[in-house]
C-alpha cells in the first residue's frame, strides 16, 4: 500500500470537490475573455486619443478610424489634426500619408519596441494569449460586464521606454486603451464603437 | 668510380641549389592566382574579395534540437560569451546589441549622412514641415514609440536613415532572437576578424565557437540535446584543409604501404625500394624550383596535383631494377632500356608541355612543373641510380607477378576480338549519350560535399544574407572620388528602386560619404542662433514645448563643428562592409556595389552604364563564372588535343615507322576512349580534372606499350620486360585506386580515371602492341 486510508480519503476528497467546481458554471476569467474577443472577426470604430508628452506644450488630440481583420490586420486612420494612415499586415507595419513624411514601411519584429506596442493591441483584439504573454505579464480585473486588462512588458528594452498598457472593455467590446510610457507620455485613447466604412 | 663520384656530387649540388629555392618559395592558395592573366578588373577584384572579401569572413550559426525558448537562451548566452572573444569583429544573434554599434554610429553621425541635409531643411518653412510631420507621427500607433527620439530628431534623419540601411528583411524573431521560420533553430552570423584564407585564425575562431557553444550549452537547463551547426567560407576551407590532410595522408600511407610491400616482395631488398623513391623526390623538389623562378610562387594546387601527375617516374626505377637480369650490371640494363624510357618520358612531356601554353596560370605552372619533374627524374634514374644498385641485385620475386600478362599475350588473339567489341560498345556508348558529357555545375568542381553546400544555402537564405550576384564596379583615382561617384549614381539607383526594376543596393557612400559631402552638410546646417530662432517661429500654433528640444539644438550644433568622418570612425562591421564596398586595387580605388533583387538586369544595366562613369561594369557574378568555366573547359580540352598531337609527333620522331607509331598510339587511344565510356556509363560527367587524368593515362600508357612493342614473347628480356610493366602497372593502379575514394572532387576524379585508364592502357597495349613472335624470330 502506497496511501494510508487518511490519504486516501484527502485524495478522494479532492477528486469529489473538483468534479463539483468543474459541474458549477465555468468561471469568467483571462481565457473565457480571449475566447470571446478572438470570435470577433472584423471590427471598425471611431477613436479619440488625447495624448501627453514632454515635448507637447498641450495635449495632442487626435481623432480617426479603426479597422480591424482577425488575426492580423489593423489599420489606424488618423483624420485630425494631422491625416496619417497606419496598417499593420502580417508583421509589416506602414506609415503613410502625412504631408511631407513620405512612407516608412517595417517589419514589425524589427524593434522589439515596435513589436511590443502594436502586439498588445493586435493580439488583445486577437484573443492571442501567448502572443500577449510572450511580451507582457497579464493580468485581469473586473467581470465580464466591465473588464481592465492591465499589460506590463516582460522584455527589458520594451520595459525601458513602456510602463504599461490597460485595456478596458465590456464583453468582447473594448472601450479605452491607456498607454503610459517611461518618459512621462500618456495616450488615453476612447473608441466608439460604430460602422466605419473603412474596410480592409 | 670516379663517374659515381661526379654523378653524386653533380646531384647533390642541383638538389641543395632547389631545396634553397623551394624553401625561400611563397605558396598561394588564392584561386585568383589559378586564374587567367587576361581576367577583367571585375574577375580579379571579384576574386579577390572572395578570398579576402567582407563575405569570407562570415560564418554562420544555427542551433536546434531543443524547444524555441531554450534555443533563444542559448543563443543569447553564446552571443554574450562569443563578444568577449577578440576573434569575432561582431556577432549578431537578432537581440538589441547585435545593431548598437551601427545603430550607434549613424544616429550620432545623422547630420553628416543623412541624404537630405539641405539649407532648406532648417529653414522655418522647413522645420515647420518636419514638426507637422511630427504631429502625424505621435498620432499614429506607434505615437509613443516616435515621441521619443523626437526631442533629439525633429527632423526625422533617423528614419531616413533607417529605410536607407535595411539590407532586405533578417530572419524572423522569436523570444528576441533570429530563428528559423518554424523555430526550431536559432541563427547567427559571425564576422571573425581574420578573413577566410587565413586558415590557422578561422580554425582558432571555429574552434572557440564550439568551446563556447559546449559552455552555453551546459549552463543553459534543457538544453542538453541541442546542437550547433556552422557554416561559411572559413568553416568550408578548414573543412577542405582536414579533409584533404586526412585522406592524403590516409590515402598515401596505404598506397606506400602497399606499393613498397608490393615492391620489396619483387626486389628482395628494403634497400632498393628506398632507391626507387629518388628519382620522384629528386624530380618534384627541381619542379618547385622551377615553378618558383618563372613564376615568382607556387600554387597549392599545382604542388598537390603536380606530383600526382610526374607519378609515372616512380616507374622508372620499376623498370630499371626488375629488367635487370641475373648477373647484370644495372648500368648495362639501364643502358639497353635507356632509349625506351627516353622516349617515353619524351612523349610525356610532350604531352604535358601544351598546358604551358594555358592563359591559365594554374594550368601552365602544372605544364611546367611536370616536365621540369620528368627531366630531373629521368635524369636521377639515368646518371645515378645505376650507382647505387647493389652489384649482384636481381629482382628474384618479380617474375611470378607478371602472370596474368603472360596468359592475356598468349590468347592474344581472342583478346583481340573481346577489345574490339568493347571499344565498338564504347564507341557507341559515348556517341549515343544524351544529356551532355560535360560537368556544367562550377560547385561541383568545388572540394565542398553536397551536403554541406545545402546546409550553407538554407542557413544563408533563412538569415536572410543576400545572394549577391549582379555588382556594379568602377574605378577612381582615389577614395574620395570613388565616393563622390557612388554618390552621383544615388539618385540613379533610387530612380530604379522606386520604379521596381531593382529590389535595392549598398554603396559605400551611404556607410561613409564623401569629405565634400559632409562638408556641404556642415555648411547647410545653421549656427545654433539662427537654428532656434527658426524652431521658435516653426513652432509657432503648433502644440510643441520648444525647450524639450534642447538636445537637437546641441546635436546639431556638434556636427557641425566635428571633424568629417573617416573609415575609422566605423564601427568593426561597418568598416568590414565599406572595405569590401570600395577596395584597394593596385593604384586605383574600385568601388564593386551589390545589387540585389535585380528584376530587369538589361535595363538596370543600360541605366547604370548611361548615368555612371565611363568605365563602370554591369557585373552578373552567375555569368562570369559560367564564362570562366567554358574557357576552363575548352582550354583542357584544347590541351588535351595539342597534347596529344604532340605526343604523336615525339612517337614518330623516336619510333621513325608509321606501323610502330600505330603500334604504340592505338592503344592509348583505345584505353582513352573506353575509359571516358566507363566512366559517362558510370553517371559521371566529364570533369576537367579528368582531362587532365586522360593526359595522365596516355603520358604513363605509352611506356607500357613502348616496351611491350619493344620486346617480342619469347626474346631472352621479354619475361623481366613484362615483369616490370606488371609491377608498375600494379603500383600505379593501387595508387590512383585508393586516391578514387578521397572525398575532394579533385583527387577522386583523377584517381578513378588513372586508375582505370592505366589497368586498360595495360590490357591495351598486351594486345595490341605486343609484336607477332612469329615476326621477331
Amino acid at each position: 500500500m502506497i496511501f494510508g486510508p487518511k490519504a486516501r480519503l484527502i485524495v478522494v476528497l479532492c477528486l469529489f470537490t473538483n468534479a463539483a467546481l468543474a459541474e458549477s458554471q465555468p468561471v469568467w476569467g483571462l481565457l473565457p475573455l480571449m475566447q470571446s474577443l478572438a470570435q470577433v472577426r472584423t471590427a471598425s470604430a471611431r477613436f479619440t486619443e488625447r495624448q501627453t508628452a514632454p515635448v507637447l506644450s498641450a495635449p495632442l488630440i487626435s481623432t480617426g478610424t479603426l479597422t480591424y481583420a482577425a488575426p492580423d490586420y489593423l489599420r489606424k486612420t488618423t483624420l485630425t489634426p494631422v491625416p496619417e494612415i497606419f496598417t499593420l499586415d502580417h508583421g509589416k507595419v506602414t506609415l503613410t500619408g502625412s504631408p511631407s513624411g513620405g512612407t516608412h514601411v517595417f517589419a514589425l519584429d524589427q524593434d522589439p519596441r515596435i513589436a511590443g506596442l502594436v502586439e498588445g493591441i493586435r493580439a488583445t483584439l486577437a484573443g492571442d494569449l501567448p502572443a500577449l504573454d510572450r511580451f507582457y505579464t497579464v493580468s485581469l480585473t473586473g467581470s465580464a460586464a466591465g473588464w481592465q486588462l492591465h499589460l506590463l512588458p516582460k522584455d527589458p528594452s520594451l520595459a525601458r521606454f513602456l510602463r504599461s498598457i490597460t485595456i478596458s472593455g465590456s464583453q468582447d467590446r473594448i472601450a479605452t486603451i491607456d498607454t503610459e510610457s517611461s518618459d512621462g507620455s500618456n495616450s488615453m485613447m476612447r473608441i466608439q464603437p460604430g460602422s466605419v466604412n473603412d474596410a480592409p | 668510380m670516379r663517374p659515381k663520384i661526379l654523378a653524386l656530387g653533380l646531384w647533390l649540388l642541383v638538389l641543395a641549389a632547389c631545396g634553397v629555392i623551394a624553401g625561400r618559395t611563397s605558396y598561394r592558395t588564392d584561386m585568383g592566382d589559378f586564374l587567367p592573366h587576361s581576367a577583367s578588373l571585375a574577375q580579379e577584384v571579384l576574386a579577390g574579395q572572395v578570398n579576402g572579401g567582407a563575405a569570407s569572413h562570415i560564418v554562420l550559426l544555427a542551433i536546434s534540437g531543443a524547444p524555441t525558448p531554450v534555443l533563444a537562451s542559448l543563443s543569447q548566452s553564446l552571443a554574450a560569451r562569443l563578444r568577449q572573444e577578440p576573434v569575432f569583429l561582431d556577432v549578431i544573434n537578432g537581440d538589441e546589441q547585435s545593431f548598437a554599434g551601427a545603430q550607434n554610429y549613424v544616429w550620432h553621425n545623422r547630420y553628416l549622412l543623412s541624404p537630405d541635409i539641405a539649407p532648406a531643411s532648417f529653414s522655418v518653412s522647413g522645420l515647420h514641415g518636419a514638426l507637422t510631420n511630427d504631429l502625424a507621427l505621435l498620432g499614429s500607433e506607434l505615437g509613443l514609440a516616435m515621441g521619443q527620439s523626437l526631442a533629439n530628431d525633429p527632423t526625422g534623419e533617423m528614419l531616413r536613415l533607417l529605410d536607407r540601411f535595411d539590407n532586405g528583411t533578417g530572419p524572423a524573431k522569436q523570444d528576441g532572437v533570429w530563428t528559423a521560420p518554424d523555430g526550431r533553430a536559432a541563427l547567427l552570423l559571425l564576422h571573425t576578424a581574420a578573413p577566410g584564407f587565413d586558415l590557422d585564425a578561422q580554425q582558432q575562431a571555429l574552434a572557440s565557437v564550439s568551446d563556447n557553444f559546449a559552455r552555453a550549452r551546459s549552463t543553459t537547463p534543457g538544453a542538453g540535446s541541442a546542437y550547433l551547426q556552422m557554416s561559411g567560407p572559413g568553416v568550408f576551407a578548414t573543412h577542405i584543409r582536414d579533409a584533404t590532410k586526412q585522406d592524403v595522408t590516409r590515402l598515401s600511407l596505404l598506397a606506400v604501404l602497399g606499393a613498397a610491400g608490393l615492391l620489396a616482395f619483387a626486389y628482395r631488398s628494403p634497400r632498393v625500394v628506398l632507391l626507387g623513391l629518388l628519382p620522384i623526390a629528386s624530380g618534384a623538389l627541381a619542379a618547385i624550383a622551377a615553378v618558383s623562378l618563372a613564376f615568382g610562387f607556387v600554387h597549392g594546387i599545382t604542388l598537390g596535383f603536380g606530383v600526382t601527375l610526374i607519378g609515372e617516374s616512380l616507374d622508372y626505377a620499376i623498370y630499371l631494377f626488375t629488367q635487370t637480369g641475373r648477373g647484370e650490371q644495372a648500368s648495362d640494363t639501364l643502358r639497353r632500356i635507356w632509349p625506351t624510357l627516353r622516349l617515353g618520358a619524351l612523349t610525356s612531356i610532350a604531352g604535358f608541355s601544351a598546358m604551358l601554353f594555358s592563359s591559365f596560370t594554374g594550368f601552365a605552372q602544372l605544364g611546367l612543373f611536370s616536365i621540369i619533374g620528368l627531366i630531373g627524374a629521368a635524369a636521377t634514374t639515368r646518371f645515378l641510380l645505376p650507382h647505387f644498385v647493389p652489384s649482384g641485385f636481381f629482382a628474384g620475386g618479380a617474375e611470378p607477378i607478371a602472370w596474368p600478362l603472360h596468359r592475356l599475350i598468349r590468347h592474344k588473339r581472342v583478346a583481340r576480338g573481346a577489345l574490339v567489341a568493347a571499344l565498338l560498345a564504347s564507341l557507341l556508348a559515348l556517341s549515343t549519350h544524351r544529356g551532355g558529357m560535360w560537368d556544367n555545375n562550377l560547385l561541383d568542381l568545388s572540394p565542398i560535399p553536397a551536403a554541406a553546400q545545402q546546409l550553407d544555402r538554407n542557413l544563408r537564405h533563412a538569415l536572410g544574407v543576400p545572394d549577391e550576384r549582379y555588382f556594379i564596379v568602377f574605378k577612381a583615382a582615389n577614395a574620395q572620388e570613388a565616393l563622390q561617384e557612388s554618390e552621383a549614381l544615388t539618385p540613379t539607383l533610387n530612380r530604379l528602386v522606386a520604379a521596381h526594376r531593382l529590389g535595392g543596393f549598398t554603396l559605400p557612400s551611404a556607410i561613409l560619404p564623401s569629405e565634400k559631402t559632409q562638408r556641404q552638410h556642415q555648411v547647410a546646417l545653421p549656427d545654433a542662433t539662427t537654428l532656434q530662432e527658426n524652431f521658435v517661429q516653426a513652432a509657432a500654433g503648433l502644440p510643441f514645448n520648444v525647450q524639450a528640444f534642447a538636445s537637437f539644438f546641441a546635436d546639431v550644433a556638434a556636427q557641425k563643428a566635428a571633424p568629417l568622418l573617416i573609415p575609422a570612425n566605423l564601427p568593426p562591421a561597418l568598416a568590414l562592409q565599406f572595405d569590401s564596398l570600395l577596395v584597394r586595387h593596385g593604384a586605383d580605388w574600385v568601388v564593386m556595389a551589390p545589387l540585389r533583387d535585380v528584376i530587369d538586369p538589361s535595363g538596370v544595366a543600360h541605366a547604370l552604364v548611361a548615368a555612371g562613369p565611363p568605365d563602370l561594369a554591369f557585373v552578373d557574378l552567375n555569368q562570369e563564372s559560367d564564362r570562366l568555366l567554358r574557357n576552363f573547359q575548352s582550354q583542357a580540352v584544347v590541351l588535351a588535343v595539342a597534347g596529344s598531337l604532340a605526343i604523336l609527333l615525339v612517337l614518330s620522331a623516336g619510333l621513325r615507322a608509321p606501323f610502330r607509331v600505330l603500334a604504340v598510339a592505338a592503344p592509348l587511344a583505345a584505353a582513352v576512349t573506353m575509359t571516358s565510356a566507363v566512366l559517362t556509363l558510370g553517371g559521371a560527367k566529364l570533369s576537367i580534372f579528368m582531362v587532365a587524368g586522360f593526359l595522365l593515362i596516355v603520358a604513363i600508357g605509352s611506356n607500357y606499350c613502348l616496351f611491350f612493342e619493344r620486346s617480342a614473347p619469347g626474346t631472352p628480356g621479354w619475361p623481366r620486360a613484362m615483369a616490370s610493366i606488371m609491377l608498375a602497372n600494379l603500383c600505379t593502379v593501387g595508387a590512383y585506386g585508393l586516391l578514387s575514394f578521397s572525398r575532394i572532387p579533385v583527387l577522386h576524379d583523377i584517381g578513378l580515371t588513372v586508375a582505370i585508364g592505366t589497368f586498360l592502357s595495360l590490357l591495351c597495349g598486351a594486345v595490341l602492341s605486343t609484336p607477332a613472335v612469329k615476326e621477331i624470330r
